[in-house]
């Protein structure tokens, strides 16, 4: 480790995935900023409970409930920003995620206009609890309400799509709630999202996050020499130096405003559970390798423990994975998950071009074989890559329809929105030509039509002369309900807006 | 006027090089040819339609006409030109972050030329540089490279299997069709219109389609 960062300067959901740490339940608020002066005043009161990345998750006197706060374009506008420091954003942000849907493949029942209502509002700032427990997300979640009060100048904006207390589907929401997903006894929380996956394994790394190399591995950058090193800082947080050598270009004036701070993709992502397992038991009774293998091929990744397709294409293989995994301890079981590249699979002949995480971090595998093409093996990957802090929200009451309140909410952070999360979604996703597939959109998060399904080839050994798998009608599997673009800043620029003292000269 | 058509962005760069520095230049495009492996980088990036790197000496400046007056230049020029998919963020980033030594290899020997890391400069150094395209004919908007590759593996394999197998016994012509489609596995992407390559491009092409709808 090279940097050492100013981790009381940093919030605390940047470094690290909440969830991860025994927050297993999240509350999202969105306010409207309806007077500049006491919208600060109260940016101010939050910020004096804002969860910095130097505080402590785990153990005896650990947190038991955090608060993060960041802000949109339109709500540093409202905050009365100078135009000198408001000009120096990036045109992603300015734009907002709903102007961004043509980029983002946002059509058909992932437009906006379909979007849950408090998307028409005037969403200026942001507030995330993530507590473990429900009721101490709760008891913050009150101390915010008596804030607004106090303060006044702003609004906390209605319109989520839920339940209400009794279970009834509702509307009109103050707020978003999440929750990891629980086994069957209902006591014990899983990493998995409604289709069954296991989510977040693969985060990246980045230098200053870890001394612990061993987290580095598969979730760093690849090297020539094959070993995996942490991403540049400057790739997630402002005011650090990034994979081209350079400070990032996406940050405002002043310095003190834009270090240490980030930028944060919230997308309100709904699963069409019934539509996927039909799918899925429809497409696996002509697959030779069964249901769970068929699902792997979507996601590269397998549905009971995360195993990599790459070290496991076949039952066979898996089974023996299995029993490997099964008696590891926590740190080999770790390194299973995550220390593999599609370089040992460059065909897809075991995990396939159109696979989830194939096409959302390559591992240095786009230079297709050809020895030393490229000045590193990630040199078209390292400049993309996101960090996911997200939990999924509802329930599944009817594993064979798609109606209710039930997914994810994605949140992903990066220094450049545009070079990043937008490119993800629209090359990697919803396009193939980096992996030589034409328009063939990845299976789970594509914006499939309806009129004009899509399809994807599951390659086969190359020569053995047996045919590839063909999907076809692949059905719309995951619709964005909701979202929008933030700038998270630093604590110490939090202070400065609050106390209307942001001056870039 | 748009640098770009279909899926594809035409980009012209023009570079003075002092004169007396250009027959360094040549020698290191000759040798660039000549030693295997140098252009894998370029070759692997499957973006790009093509890139060609032009010497134009001071005392060849094209004239449109033998009667327009012959410039004085200072300077020779060196003339890039490049066709590929997607936005141009996108192919100068995939340039300085796959190949940056080869870009450093060509271009050193121009003016100014401040090395392809850190990105910002050599961003600047190409805009700078750049001549948008006046007029640009796509023939195939919505194909990619990748595409044309792909149909042309598929037209040959198809000949061939069709020459081959046509009279084969219903056996023998599953066997070789489902060889066939093994050969053929990365070559069956679909071929769609999407993704756009920037928004105001589209405010732009959706203005002049509303435009031509009313003029009929």
């Amino acid at each position: 480790m090279t940097q050492n960062l100013d981790l009381t300067d940093i919030q605390g959901n940047i470094v690290k995935a909440y969830g991860s740490s025994g927050f297993f339940k999240a509350r999202y608020l969105f306010l409207r900023v309806d007077d500049g002066d006491k919208g600060r005043d109260f940016v101010g009161a939050i910020t004096s409970k804002v969860t910095s990345a130097n505080e402590k998750l785990k153990g005896d006197d650990a947190l038991t409930v955090t608060t993060n706060m960041a802000f949109t374009y339109a709500g540093l506008q409202a905050l009365e920003l100078p135009t000198a420091s408001l000009v120096g954003f990036p045109s992603d942000f300015v734009m907002g995620m709903s102007k961004r849907k043509d980029i983002l493949g946002d059509d058909g029942p992932s437009d906006p206009k379909y979007w849950d209502k408090i998307w028409q509002e005037k969403v200026h700032i942001w507030i995330s609890i993530n507590g473990k427990t429900s009721d101490v997300v709760e008891e913050r979640y009150q101390w915010i309400l008596q804030q607004i009060k106090a303060t006044g100048g702003v609004t906390l904006l209605r319109g989520h799509c839920g339940e209400d207390g009794n279970g009834n589907a509702v509307d009109d929401l103050p707020y978003q709630d999440a929750s990891v997903l629980y086994e069957k006894d209902g006591v014990t929380p899983t990493a998995k999202e409604h289709f069954g996956y296991t989510d977040g394994i693969g985060d990246p790394v980045f230098d200053g996050q870890t001394n612990n190399a061993a987290r580095v591995i598969g979730r760093g950058k690849l090297t020539r020499s094959g070993d995996w090193v942490p991403l540049a800082t400057g790739e997630f947080i402002l005011g650090h130096v990034d994979e081209a050598m350079e400070y990032p270009q996406t940050a405002p004036r002043p310095d003190l405003l834009s270090n240490n701070g980030t930028y944060m993709v919230y997308r309100k992502l709904h699963e069409n559970v019934g539509t996927f397992n039909k799918f899925l038991d429809e497409q696996s009774k002509d697959y030779p390798g069964g249901k769970e293998l068929l699902a792997a091929k979507f996601s590269g990744r397998w549905r009971d423990n995360g195993a990599p397709l790459v070290h496991t294409p076949d039952n066979e293989s898996k089974a023996e994975w299995d029993k490997k995994f099964a008696a590891a301890d926590d740190a080999t079981q770790k390194r299973m998950l995550t220390d593999f590249t599609y370089n040992e699979d460059i065909s897809g002949a075991k995990c396939p071009f159109s696979a989830h995480t194939r096409r959302i971090n390559p591992r240095g595998s786009l230079e297709y074989g050809v020895k030393d093409a490229f000045h590193t093996p990630g040199a078209l990957v390292d400049r993309r890559r996101i960090l996911r802090r997200g939990l999924p929200y509802g329930k599944v009451k009817d594993e064979t329809s798609d109606k209710g309140n039930h997914g994810i909410i994605f949140m992903a952070l990066n220094a450049d929105i545009k070079r990043q999360f937008e490119f993800v979604q629209q090359q990697w996703i919803n396009y193939a030509n980096d992996f030589k597939q034409g328009n063939d959109k990845e299976v789970l998060l594509g914006n499939h039509s309806s009129k004009d399904p899509g399809k994807v080839v599951l390659q086969v050994e190359p020569g053995s002369g047996k045919p590839p798998h063909f999907v076809n009608n692949i059905p719309r599997l995951v619709e964005t309900r909701g979202g929008d673009y933030f700038f998270i800043p630093s604590i110490g620029a939090l202070k400065l807006i609050a106390g209307g003292l942001v001056d870039p000269t | 006027m748009s640098n770009i058509a279909g899926k594809a962005y035409a980009m012209n760069v023009i570079t003075p090089i002092p004169w007396y520095k250009v027959w360094l230049n040549r020698l290191i495009f000759w040798a660039a040819l000549k030693i295997p492996n140098v252009l894998n980088g370029l070759l692997t990036l499957s973006l790009i339609h093509y890139a060609r790197w032009v010497i134009i000496p001071r005392d060849k400046f094209p004239r449109l006409d033998p009667s327009q007056p012959k410039e004085d230049l200072n300077y020779s020029y060196m003339l890039f030109f490049s066709n590929f998919n997607g936005s141009w963020d996108q192919y100068v980033d995939s340039f300085t972050f796959a190949i940056p030594s080869g870009l450093d290899l060509f271009w050193k020997m121009n003016v100014k030329y401040p090395k392809s890391v850190p990105l910002t400069p050599f961003h600047n150094y190409i805009q700078h540089n750049q001549i948008d395209t006046a007029h640009y004919y796509n023939a195939y908007p919505m194909a990619a490279s990748n595409d044309v590759k792909s149909a042309k593996n598929v037209k040959k394999a198809l000949i061939d299997f069709n020459a081959a197998s046509s009279n084969k016994s219903p056996d023998e012509f599953l066997e070789d069709y489902n060889k066939l489609l093994n050969q053929l596995q990365n070559d069956f992407g679909e071929m769609r219109p999407t993704p756009i390559v920037s928004l105001a491009a589209q405010a732009v092409k959706e203005r002049v389609m509303e435009e031509q709808r009313q003029s009929h």
